[in-house]
């Protein structure tokens, strides 16, 4: 398989719910091997039903998808998903080391403890995330920071080609979530990531496309990404707020000052 | 106490009671906490209302066609089984309104049982058992009975230990994984109604929720790993099981609902304990900063 073939493509998309609301119409896009993509939208604008059909959870009422050249269904080996992080129980007994490994089952049955080869990836995996030596801690005992990072991990132990992932930063602080953009870039040399994300002002800095989903799809190269562009996707009543930072030796400086 | 120890020599029906309760509290403590964790004790606690249906009508039907054959607890078997299942199919297909249906089952199964058990001929006393437990009245087919479920329970939670946990854990990333949730979901509904027939024969229907539920909610206050509250939930369980049978036997009490006295109080002494705890420890950190 040749390395430019497109991760994911979308031609001619829709989707509805069975109570017959469109969610999504005429989708047309592709992600290539290697892009760090975001998508951004309203509430109840598709987001988290678009990953949901590049994961096969979901089939579309007429269109096509390709997962590296196949049906969802048949890749979902390769996806990582890290999921929201509000639906989790936060006292669920179980070990940071045994979450991440449930990212090791797979379609083929198998019981028994975990291989050694399997815990040695799941250790890599919360290494590649800040945890190491956390692997024996609580999962409930952690910080919603802490524990967003372990399902991150938990995505990639399987070695996915690509990293699907619902609003990561929503449980993390300001201060967080500049680290957790780092962790992210390190993460896009390895893996085709896909994210959802509210806060656009962040996110532009380092994404290198975002799509705009309102029902519809619109793709944006960051470098447009004004104001206005993102009024047509919100609808009127929205304030944008620049979000300008740049860090330097000197300490913050800030443009608007 | 002595007066018991004194007669569980002696009497074969003691003996059985005390198997009875440590062989239900395998069973309840294991699928108990798959219950607790996958938050459907209402479901656990539908279909034990549900079995009175099928325990009545096995009754019924074996009373009045003579068929002697037919045990009241097969048909709480089939019974349990055929509600876990609807109760499944439903949950897993409906997007709303499942409480509802789920009530108007609960509540169907126990007017079924009751017209049925009224309609037996000749004493209708088994109606409190089956409601509130006998355990004394435990019999060594029910004992074999008992143990073959606890083996099937055990069998079934050994091999598909990681897919039930991730399962409970996150359903949905397990879909993504390619395991076959709906399928171990209803397992899980099954290996309930399986654990809530037996355990009826312990504290009965009304109650069996409690020894469910009860002794895992302790227990997950003490450890961070399933398997451990399963080991932990059934040791409570034995406990709560024996101790309820023991301190009831000399003032003639009921057992089941001793049994069940004993758990709560104790799970909310270790509530009080750990609230206790834990402002203790926030006192200590607001002194250590100030």
């Amino acid at each position: 398989m040749s390395s430019l073939e497109a991760v994911v493509s979308f031609s001619d998309v829709n989707f509805a719910f069975e109570d017959g609301i469109t969610v999504l119409e005429n989708i047309n896009f592709s992600l290539e091997a290697g892009e760090f993509a975001c998508l951004v939208g309203p509430n109840g604008g598709g987001k988290t039903t678009l990953l949901k059909l590049i994961l096969g959870l979901l089939k579309p009422v007429s269109g096509s998808i390709k997962v590296l050249g196949e049906a969802p269904s048949r890749r979902q080996a390769q996806i990582g998903y890290v999921p929201q992080f509000s639906k989790f129980d936060a006292g669920f007994p179980v070990k940071v080391l045994d979450v991440v490994l449930m990212g090791c089952l797979q379609r083929s049955f198998f019981w028994g403890p975990y291989s050694e080869e399997q815990i040695e990836k799941a250790r890599m995996a919360l290494a590649a995330v800040g945890l190491q030596g956390k692997e024996e801690r609580g999962f409930s005992d952690m910080s919603g920071g802490q524990r967003q990072r372990a399902l991150i991990a938990r995505a990639l132990v399987s070695e996915p080609r690509l990293l699907l992932m619902d609003e990561p930063t929503a449980s993390v602080d300001v201060h967080g979530t500049e680290q957790f953009y780092r962790m992210f870039e390190e993460l896009n040399q390895k893996f085709t990531i896909l994210m959802v994300s509210h806060d656009v002002g962040f996110v532009s800095a380092r994404v290198k496309s975002v799509l705009c989903v309102r029902k519809t799809l619109q793709i944006h190269p960051v470098s447009e990404l004004t104001g206005e562009a993102l009024q047509s996707i919100y609808g009127l009543d929205v304030h944008v707020i620049r979000h300008d930072h740049r860090c330097t030796e000197k300490g913050h400086v800030c443009p608007h000052s | 106490m002595s007066a018991f120890i004194k007669d569980l020599l002696e009497l074969q029906f003691l003996q059985n009671a005390v198997i009875a309760g440590i062989l239900c509290s395998i069973a309840s403590g294991v699928v108990g906490t798959y219950v607790v964790l996958k938050r459907i004790t209402y479901i656990a606690a539908a279909i034990s209302h549900c079995v009175l249906g099928g325990l009545g009508a096995a009754r019924y039907f074996s009373v009045v066609y003579d068929l002697p054959w037919l045990r009241p607890v097969y048909g709480a078997i089939f019974t349990a089984i055929a509600s876990a299942l609807l109760i499944g199919f439903i949950s897993l297909r409906a997007k709303e309104r499942e409480d509802t249906i789920i009530s108007a089952l609960w509540a169907i199964g126990m007017a079924v049982g009751v017209l049925f058990i009224f309609k037996t001929p000749g004493y209708n006393e088994d109606l409190m058992s089956y409601l509130f437990g006998n355990i004394l009245m435990v019999s060594r087919e029910d004992l074999y009975l008992i143990a073959l479920l606890d083996v099937i329970v055990i069998g079934l939670t050994v091999a598909f230990y990681h897919q039930t946990v991730a399962v409970c854990f996150d359903e949905e990333f397990a879909r993504t994984r390619g395991v076959a949730v709906e399928f171990y979901y209803l397992l899980l509904l099954c290996l309930t109604a399986l654990t809530v027939v037996l355990t009826v024969s312990v504290v009965g229907i009304i109650m069996v929720i409690a020894l469910l539920s009860l002794p895992v909610a302790i227990a997950s206050r003490f450890f961070d790993s399933v398997w451990k509250i399963m080991i932990a939930a059934t040791l409570l369980g034995i406990t709560f099981t024996l101790s309820g049978l023991i301190f009831s036997y000399a003032p003639d009490l009921p057992s089941g609902a001793l049994t069940i006295v004993i758990a709560g109080v104790t799970y909310f002494l270790t509530l009080i304990w750990f609230s206790l705890k834990k402002s203790h420890i926030a006192k200590a950190e607001s002194d250590v900063t100030s």
